[in-house]
């Protein structure tokens, strides 16, 4: 093929039309530059192939790693977004913020975004969609499948608004409920109590996203060979051994990318958060991304924000190692 | 030799492509001020001024394009392009477009420290000569506003509005209770049990955006330290609130807790002043620019409360909690004389009396507040910020950032009953050490 186009790219102009065509940029012209680059058929063979890929990797290399390494390089100085002279600090910025117990804090919440995310998304949604997919819902799943899925499409500024009016105080839906059922003792400033505003925006998160991670459940299980479970109905397994001894099983990759999407999205929070609670009352509900957030546009302190970055980055690079080596594949 | 001159095209289109957006600005933005537009010289080239305030809401949005227009329309070579964004948004815009090679070329600012970090940054234009130049015009702005704007002498800012603190009370609630006006702090608190023993929420109070308890700790701290200490204490390089004036305002704060209403940190601010409106409240600490807010929905007759002087505070009960808000001109405009003249455009009289009967807040402009322009509450309420001896300024604009956040999250503690008084103040200090040692 490389051979047979080649022709077409030779430098004698004897064709007057394609040498006024090789003058315009044309898919045509690329290949032939590339062509000439590689000089003869073998070079060619082994390295066209590196070139075409060129454009992608220029870019992923100037959109995702370049900024990364900028963003080491200024977490090492003490800047301000408008002021140019950076003062160079070297690790300080570091050892300052594992002495910051707002930033303990923050991870502590963080932690609790992703063991209450793991426990309803992933298990939950599991769960979930276990259940449409059992011939006993068949009739009436799309239409569960829908309204589950049905948070998801919605901005996740509108639901925060939302939910602002379920949890207010005074006016609020939930306070209303709990006082019409004589929990009235139960009623509390959700989102101004520092015991539970983390609670009431993790809650939020979970309500959204369970939509999705069953969605991808439901893809999982429906590729599952259905002699599985006939063979177990022959056996005389009930629908929960079933459940734990073929669909939990035989859905195992699935439920390493959901759960690697869990945790990653519950270290990287923030909307949620940041409009419900605004990291209050006090620090209460500070996670990592509203301390970034505060710590840049509020503090003005730029390159302690880049070092919160950082540290974020270090954590979900972690915990994507720690599970592609316990999944030991990749091949969703 | 002409292979790699090929790839390194290849190279330097992709290139072009992927900085495209970026580059693409230069140009525009050298042809947005076109000074090469054929016809005429320096007098009457095109000119054009960007102008970035806080307000996209109405009744301020209109006012300030009718401004704009107004002035182009007076001043044919100049074009305004304004854009605004609301409150928390705006502070943060604003810090990072300022650190752009591309800042507006005039801005809103908050006036105290805030609008200090800005001069010090070096993104603030010197406006001394000019005021200078045209003494009517810097003698007709009211001078005690123009000092937060000030430092070392040189002026850096224009104020716009005046503003000041002060309670709201609900005089229908009062007389049926028979109460007088307390004026000092003791009384006042006696007051408040009244009005609570009788049903009513005596102070409504929403702090979910912390920056409303700031102002009840910018009052208490002006009221229990004295001037010299606390000016030493607010200006970064100095700072340490050692004193224990700050503790006691603290906990004079503590002590209005049980007669706020419940759940305030779940509250916002707006919230709370309809509670006042609704009468389900007898009184609301507002500021004055708020009048045109409570005023027209307001069924019932209400009036101003000084704030109550305390015994054994140290500093003076006459001062006022309040400052001005104005705008700055950016220090690298190309166009600073058209800048200054848009801003003594909008603080020439018209204009004043025209913001303060369209928009409803008071104008530092001399006697733009009138019986044409507001109603009697709003001259009432003018005539306590001019009658002020001085001015404490908001303590979230006054002190930096820093220890305001160590202020107001562990105020926000204090309120849920999760922080004491001397706990705060040791995050103040050791917040306000670091601010030192940065200052350095």
């Amino acid at each position: 093929m490389f051979a047979r186009q080649r022709s077409r790219c030779g430098n004698s102009p004897s064709n007057k039309v394609s040498a006024q065509k090789a003058r315009q940029w044309s898919p045509e012209r690329l290949h032939c530059l590339f062509i000439h680059l590689g000089g003869n058929d073998m070079l060619q063979r082994k390295y066209a192939g590196y070139l075409y890929v060129l454009p992608g990797f220029l870019l992923i290399l100037l959109f995702i790693y370049f900024p990364i390494v900028q963003n080491i390089q200024f977490s090492l100085f003490e800047w301000s977004a408008f002021s140019a002279d950076k003062t160079f600090v070297g690790l300080a910025q570091y050892a300052k913020l594992f002495h910051d117990p707002i930033f303990y804090q923050a991870l502590v919440n963080n932690i609790y975004y992703a063991v209450i995310s793991l426990i309803f998304q992933v298990f939950g949604g599991l769960v979930l969609a276990a259940v449409l997919e059992d011939k006993v819902f068949r009739k009436i799943s799309p239409l569960f499948r829908t309204i589950y899925f049905t948070p998801v499409i919605i901005s996740i500024t509108v639901i925060a608004l939302l939910f602002d009016f379920i949890y207010h105080p005074q006016v609020g839906l939930l306070n209303g409920f709990l006082s019409a059922i004589g929990l009235e003792s139960w009623t509390r400033a959700w989102v101004g109590d520092s015991a539970t505003a983390i609670f009431a925006a993790i809650a939020v998160s979970q309500w959204q996203s369970i939509g999705y991670i069953m969605m991808l459940f439901i893809v999982a299980i429906q590729k599952i060979p259905q002699e599985l479970y006939e063979a177990a109905e022959i056996d005389g397994a009930s629908k929960i051994r079933m459940f734990f001894h073929v669909t939990v099983p035989q859905v195992r990759e699935m439920t390493f990318v959901t759960s690697t999407i869990t945790l990653a999205g519950a270290f990287t929070v923030f909307n949620e958060v940041y409009i419900l609670t605004g990291g209050g009352p006090g620090h209460a509900s500070e996670v990592l991304g509203t301390y970034l957030y505060q710590s840049a546009f509020v503090h003005d302190q730029m390159g302690y924000a880049s070092t919160i970055a950082n540290v974020i980055l270090a954590i979900t690079l972690l915990i994507s190692l720690v599970q592609m080596k316990l999944s030991k594949t990749g091949e969703e | 030799m002409k292979r790699i001159l090929r790839f390194a095209t290849g190279l330097l289109l992709i290139f072009s492509l992927a900085t495209g957006c970026s580059t693409a600005d230069t140009p525009k933005q050298a042809s947005a001020d076109p000074g090469g537009n054929q016809v005429s010289p320096a007098a009457d080239q095109q000119v054009t001024l960007r102008f970035f305030h806080r307000w996209p809401r109405d009744p301020d949005k209109t006012y300030f394009e009718q401004v704009v227009k107004a002035f182009e329309q007076e001043n044919p070579n100049i074009k305004i392009e304004t854009e605004a964004v609301l409150n928390d948004a705006y502070k943060e815009k604003i810090s990072v477009l300022l650190g752009t090679d591309n800042p507006p070329d005039i801005y809103f600012s908050w006036s105290g420290e805030y609008a200090y970090k800005f001069v010090r940054g070096g993104k603030a234009l010197d406006l001394t000569s000019y005021a200078q130049e045209d003494k009517a015009w810097h003698d007709q702005l009211m001078e005690s506003q123009l000092v937060p704007f000030t430092l070392d002498n040189k002026l850096y800012g224009v104020p716009l509005t005046i503003d000041g603190k002060t309670f709201f009370y609900n005089k229908d609630i009062f007389a049926k209770l028979n109460l007088a006006v307390p004026t000092t702090w003791s009384e006042f608190l006696s007051t408040l049990q009244t009005l609570k023993d009788n049903g009513y929420t005596p102070i409504t109070f929403g702090n979910k955006a912390p920056w409303a308890s700031s102002h009840y700790i910018g009052t208490l701290n002006q009221r229990m330290v004295d001037e010299s200490t606390r000016e030493k204490d607010y200006n970064r390089a100095t700072g340490t609130f050692e004193d224990p004036g700050y503790v006691e305002a603290l906990k004079k704060m503590q002590e209005l807790i049980p007669y706020f209403n419940k759940d305030v940190n779940g509250l916002d601010h707006e919230f709370a002043r309809q509670l006042f409106i609704d009468q389900k409240a007898a009184i609301f600490y507002a500021e004055t620019a708020e009048v045109r807010l409570v005023e027209p929905k307001t069924k019932f007759p209400w009036g101003f409360l000084d704030f109550p002087a305390i015994e054994g505070g140290k500093g003076n009960p006459k001062f006022l909690t309040g400052a001005p808000e104005g705008f700055m001109i950016s220090a690298t405009t190309k166009h600073p004389k058209e800048a200054v003249k848009f801003l003594q455009f909008l603080t020439s009289k018209a204009q004043a009396e025209k913001f303060v009967k369209d928009v409803g807040k008071y104008s530092a402009v001399k006697g733009a507040v009138n019986a044409n322009t507001a109603t009697p509450l709003g001259i009432e309420a003018v005539e306590r910020v001019t009658a002020a001896e001085g001015l404490a300024l908001w303590l979230d604009t006054d002190l930096d950032i820093k220890i305001v956040d160590a202020y107001l999250a562990g105020t926000q503690q204090m309120l849920n009953g999760e922080k004491s008084p001397e706990e705060i103040m040791q995050d103040v200090r050791k917040a306000a050490q670091q601010v030192r040692e940065q200052s350095k």
